[in-house]
């Protein structure tokens, strides 16, 4: 037992006698999907609607995740070639691309419920299993998290859903849309705006 | 009579198309050794296999997608699962021999008592005895992911009309399976000789897979800015994640080494997923 998971030991114990959800969530990875799987099901809920379950996604992709981590991976070797100006731009586009994504293919859900089922140590943090159970009986769904370690404070910088890892298939995507656009980011960015202008308006 | 128009198409069309493919797919990758100018899609027919997923974009919006609808409208619940387990159950043979030629035995066995336990018990299939009350779930399995297993690679991207997209080495998997179906050999074979039998399979489950994923595939369609790029990429991550995942059941000492990794489709992180049709606890140590 080395000096850090002492110390991560200490966190958890006095997390567990004063504030269970806040420090644990700090310091243990598979306290913060558990908490992010409590909160997320708040988000999902039937009773929102559609701008409410964009406008909370952002809320939790903010917190729980490595959005400028995530950014530049999924624009890989792009990024560079973009100026700074670019890479904001780019950076805002895409939390507001995902947020529409995900609340919306997650506005499907109803009723799950996601249970830890262990987690391990990995080079840039740690991975989190995590099965998302479904009350139709149905297999559940096996997801995987991986988290990234900010200064103790743990950040999600990939999601992968049956072995189909999230930021592989955006990173993929958007490449394709570059080079189709003649190897210009530009062309990305001007799809990003239209797709997330005309859609988060309906 | 026999299969022998099928098989003379197989070996005089489609045999030498894969053949080519793969060597365009070579000599291309041979041309610019780690190019690093460009995301390497491994996708050297794009143009050809964008207009092919046009065409199937149209026939899945005008004839699958209204033909699963209505299945799902008419049929209740219950009888679609039946009808699938059903389905699967007749898959068992083939999964069976999967299971044997991945050198993995232990799942063997398991589909073994899949088998007889549902076409038994099960009433011929229709009830996933063992996957309910068994703790024997169906595992998805095939030939292309056996290949995969052995260390073949996957090949280039391809898009099939109607069939959608796979790779030479799926591609190859598909008609090896078939053609060497048991249930196909013995309904096509003598006395029965009922050829319509395995098109009706197929094309009933195709509706039921179609069925499970309408709303899912709407939206990404819906939400994504290169739909074909989406695809390609889920289809290749999730076959690189079945190989991976029975790579990783395997017991050590195979014909093959597990070190070498060459089905890895993208390639970018290999630690990101590693996903099987069986629970975490079986493959990993937590």
């Amino acid at each position: 037992m080395n000096r850090r998971s002492i110390l991560t030991a200490t966190l958890v114990l006095i997390a567990g006698a004063l504030a269970p959800a806040i420090l644990a969530a700090a310091a243990d990875p598979a306290a913060v999907i558990n908490n992010l799987g409590n909160r997320a099901l708040e988000v999902l809920g039937k009773n929102a609607t559609p701008a409410q379950r964009v406008a909370r996604f952002h809320e939790l992709f903010r917190e729980d995740f490595d959005v400028p981590g995530i950014a530049r991976f999924v624009l890989g070797r792009y990024w560079k070639t973009a100026t700074p100006e670019q890479q904001d731009e780019f950076t805002k586009l895409f939390e507001d691309y995902i947020a529409l994504v995900y609340s919306s293919q997650l506005s499907a859900y109803s009723g799950e419920t996601l249970k830890v089922t262990g987690s391990r140590a990995d080079p840039e943090g740690a991975i989190v299993a995590s099965e998302i159970l479904r009350p139709s009986g149905a297999p559940p769904v096996k997801v995987e998290w991986h988290l990234t370690d900010q200064h103790g404070a743990y950040k999600i910088r990939d999601v992968a859903v049956d072995g189909i890892s999230m930021a592989v298939t955006q990173r993929s995507e958007f490449a394709s849309v570059i080079q189709r656009n003649g190897g210009q980011v530009q062309g990305l960015i001007a799809m990003l705006r239209e797709k997330t202008g005309t859609a988060s308006s309906r | 009579m026999n299969l022998r128009p099928l098989r003379l198409v197989f070996s005089n069309l489609v045999l030498p198309l894969i053949l080519l493919l793969s060597g365009c797919a070579i000599s291309s990758n041979n041309a610019q050794p780690g190019a690093a100018e460009t995301e390497d899609f491994n996708d050297p027919l794009e143009d050809t296999n964008r207009a092919i997923f046009d065409f199937n974009q149209k026939v899945d919006r005008n004839v699958l997608v209204p033909v699963a609808e209505a299945y799902r409208t008419v049929l209740p619940e219950l009888v679609r699962d039946s009808l699938r387990d059903f389905l699967r159950n007749l898959r068992a043979p083939l999964i069976f021999a999967n299971n044997a030629l991945q050198g993995d035995f232990e799942l063997a066995g398991q589909t073994f008592a899949r088998f007889t336990l549902n076409s038994t018990l099960g009433v011929g299939g229709l009830i996933d005895v063992a996957g309910r009350w068994g703790q024997l779930p169906y595992h998805e399995q095939d030939l292309g992911v056996t290949f995969g297993v052995w260390g073949i690679p996957e090949g280039p991207y391809l898009v099939v009309p109607v069939l959608g997209p796979s790779d030479p080495r799926d591609l190859v998997g598909q008609f090896g399976e078939g053609y060497g179906d048991p249930f196909n050999l013995l309904v096509t074979g003598n006395p029965y000789t009922l050829y319509w039998i395995p098109f009706v399979r197929g094309g009933v489950s195709g509706i039921d897979q179609r069925s499970r994923y309408i709303e899912t595939l709407a939206d990404i369609e819906r939400t994504s800015l290169d739909y074909y790029a989406t695809i390609r990429s889920l289809y290749r991550q999730r076959r690189a994640a079945l190989v991976r995942g029975q790579r990783e059941n395997l017991p050590p000492p195979a014909s093959f080494s597990r070190n070498d990794n060459p089905t890895m489709a993208v390639g970018h992180r290999p630690q990101t997923a590693m996903a099987s049709e069986r629970p975490f606890a079986s493959g990993i140590t937590w």
